[in-house]
């Protein structure tokens, strides 16, 4: 089937519906515009098309085929009705079917919206009166404007122009107020040419989904580069309304906006943005009763929330959902980037901070103070990871914390690893397989050696012994009567080896160590007296 | 324990507290958790140990691992403004 045609017969719809079924798609999407009886106010009987045939079936097929690649869909077709047509008969039909549904309404959309707009197709309007009128197509009316109101050739079809005019082409002079501008479309052209992204690239991010938990301080400059990207879904979560003080930070609203939600104000900015992004605006205070309803279908989340508990929250939905946050924490001039991957072994925001912080104990904005372009920068950067791991591209790896202070410039760049113990992995069905057994005694010629075998050191010897041969090396001392009301201050996962004088009681204490849960402690065989004799 | 030089950098309300960003200094600290300890008694730190994170070398540690001259330690408290 050819991407666009022309019919002379009436659509079987249903037909052309079965040409788009693939085995790989799981949504199709279809749009068929209708005569309508009404049209600026005259009664209408029945519609005649007309096209340029060679030039229209170019442009069409132009159109479906830039259709497929913005949004990677699978299939697309565009067929047209000439001819006479009766009220209620289909005039157009587009379908698209694709992997997801959200490609396919897209491109759906996509495709209709620029048919009406640049395709050569005229329309004779016979009106109930006997008259009758020739229309014709968006850019081929605009140069003629100054002749005649603006006339959209589709305007039979009960569906709204929900275009963005953003500005007209053509200098208004007053006298033609009327015209509508021509439609302008979103251009990433600054970025496709960028050949980590390329047409490929921009086709990513406009099936992408992103859901922003907060649009403030780190939100704002988030959302602007994520909808200016062309990501082609964004949900906003923000409970909040706009307030004067937010303003010196959240620099994308107006004073005027004061009072109202930061939600949908976010929403409103992104439409004029770019109006090519599906947005989802829900004022509203993420919970755990709501979070995984609201995340679902979202390929990633960005944390630009203030508070711990929201975070945490997130944190947990992640591994649950083995789904990407993206975390970002301000404080005065300074702040922190973290990236949670959810689904594989790497840290997790409570492998870090496994005593769940609570908020009021740290300051947030309003209480320690903030310069607004602190989450200005912190919103950008994650703004940019985020566009770079849709994109595929090389960034903060995850786990890794990046803590960037702008007072001093200072940034550090910390691996975390994933803590064996963690609660969250645990609670998602991630805890780790129960470690090999190790042998509970190892022998080493100094302790040099083992020191570099990264042990620390027990000394298990009571007090008058360490006295009399005292360790070449620092240690902790555990005299064995006191070995379990000290254990404590070991690390359960800490890799310890315990040294006696023969090897013999640091053995019983390795032994008795290990039963309460410290796996990876270790006795130095031969003891003291072993490292002598070998040395 | 011989004194060590070991530099030490401050994040967030740690910053605020010693009221510098980072600091070379002498000390007979063996592990984090004592090096800790012994600048609280020279600048007003409110959060106990078990609140911070502590990284030595550009990766989270433990707070008992045994300190070397030359180590970068960064203490970080947790942070949630946006």
């Amino acid at each position: 089937m050819n991407a666009f045609r022309f019919s002379t017969e009436p659509l079987d719809t249903a037909a052309l519906q079965r040409e788009m079924r693939d085995v790989t798609c799981g949504g199709f999407a279809a749009f068929e515009g209708w005569v309508r009886n009404h049209n600026e106010g005259m009664a209408v009987t029945r519609l005649e098309y007309e096209a340029f045939v060679d030039l229209a079936e170019k442009e069409g097929a132009r159109i479906v085929h830039e259709a497929i690649e913005r949004y990677g869909v699978t299939r697309a077709a565009c067929v047209h009705r000439v001819g006479s047509l009766a009220l209620t008969d289909v005039a157009v039909w587009v379908g698209v079917s694709a992997a997801h549904r959200d490609e396919a309404f897209r491109a759906c959309r996509y495709i209709i919206d620029e048919v009406k707009h640049r395709v050569p197709i005229w329309k004779k309007e016979h009106y109930e009166n006997g008259d009758s009128g020739w229309v014709n197509c968006e850019r081929c009316a605009a140069p003629a404007a100054h002749r005649r109101e603006y006339a959209d050739p589709y305007a039979h079809e009960g569906d709204h122009h929900l275009h963005n005019y953003l500005h007209d082409e053509h200098p208004h002079d007053g006298a033609h107020h009327h015209d509508h501008p021509p439609v302008l479309t979103p251009d990433y052209s600054r970025q496709i040419a960028l050949k980590e992204v390329g047409i490929p690239g921009q086709a990513r991010l406009l099936a992408a989904s992103v859901l922003v938990i907060g649009a403030g301080g780190l939100g704002v400059p988030v959302l602007q580069y994520l909808a200016g990207a062309g990501v082609g879904r964004i949900g906003i979560i923000d409970a909040d309304r706009l307030e004067p003080s937010n303003l010196h930070r959240q620099t994308w609203y107006a004073l005027a906006d004061c009072g109202r939600e930061k939600a949908t104000l976010a929403a409103e900015r992104i439409n004029a943005l770019n109006p090519e992004v599906h947005v989802q605006a829900h004022s509203l205070r993420l919970d755990a009763g709501n979070a995984d309803r609201l995340a679902d279908g979202y390929d990633l989340i960005l944390d630009c929330s203030d508070n711990f508990t929201t975070k945490f929250l997130l944190n947990d939905l992640a591994l649950r959902t083995r789904k990407p946050v993206l975390f970002a924490s301000v404080y005065q001039y300074e702040g922190q980037l973290q990236l949670v991957r959810g689904d594989d072994d790497t840290a997790c925001l409570r492998c870090v901070w496994p005593e769940a912080t609570r908020d009021g104990i740290v300051g947030n904005c309003a209480e320690a103070g903030v310069l607004g372009p602190v989450p200005g920068v912190f919103g950008s950067l994650q703004a940019l990871e985020a566009i770079k791991l849709l994109l595929g591209m090389p960034g903060l790896e995850a786990g890794d914390m990046l803590l960037f202070d702008l007072l001093s410039l200072n940034t550090q760049r910390l691996r975390a690893k994933r803590a064996p113990d963690c609660d969250a992995h645990r609670r998602a069905g991630m805890a780790l397989p129960a470690p090999l057994p190790v042998e509970l005694e190892v022998q080493f010629d100094s302790l040099a050696d083992a020191q570099s075998a990264g042990f620390l050191f027990v000394d298990v010897r009571d007090a008058r012994e360490r006295a009399d041969d005292p360790l070449s090396a620092p240690a902790l001392n555990l005299p064995m009567s006191k070995l379990l009301t000290d254990a404590a201050m070991l690390d359960s996962g800490g890799r310890y080896l315990l040294i006696c004088a023969t090897g013999k009681r640091s053995a019983a204490a390795a032994d008795l160590l290990r039963s309460q849960g410290f796996n990876d402690c270790r006795s130095l065989r031969g003891g003291l007296k072993g490292l002598k004799a070998s040395a | 324990m011989p004194d060590q030089t070991i530099r030490v950098q401050y994040y967030a309300l740690l910053r605020e507290q010693a009221g510098r960003s980072d600091e070379t200094l002498t000390t007979s600290a063996r592990d984090a958790r004592e090096l800790y300890a012994e600048l609280s008694q020279r600048y007003p730190f409110s959060l106990p140990v078990d609140m911070l994170r502590v990284a030595i070398n550009a990766e989270f540690g433990d707070w008992s691992q045994p300190l070397k001259a030359g180590d970068a330690v960064v203490f970080i408290p947790p942070v949630a403004g946006g």
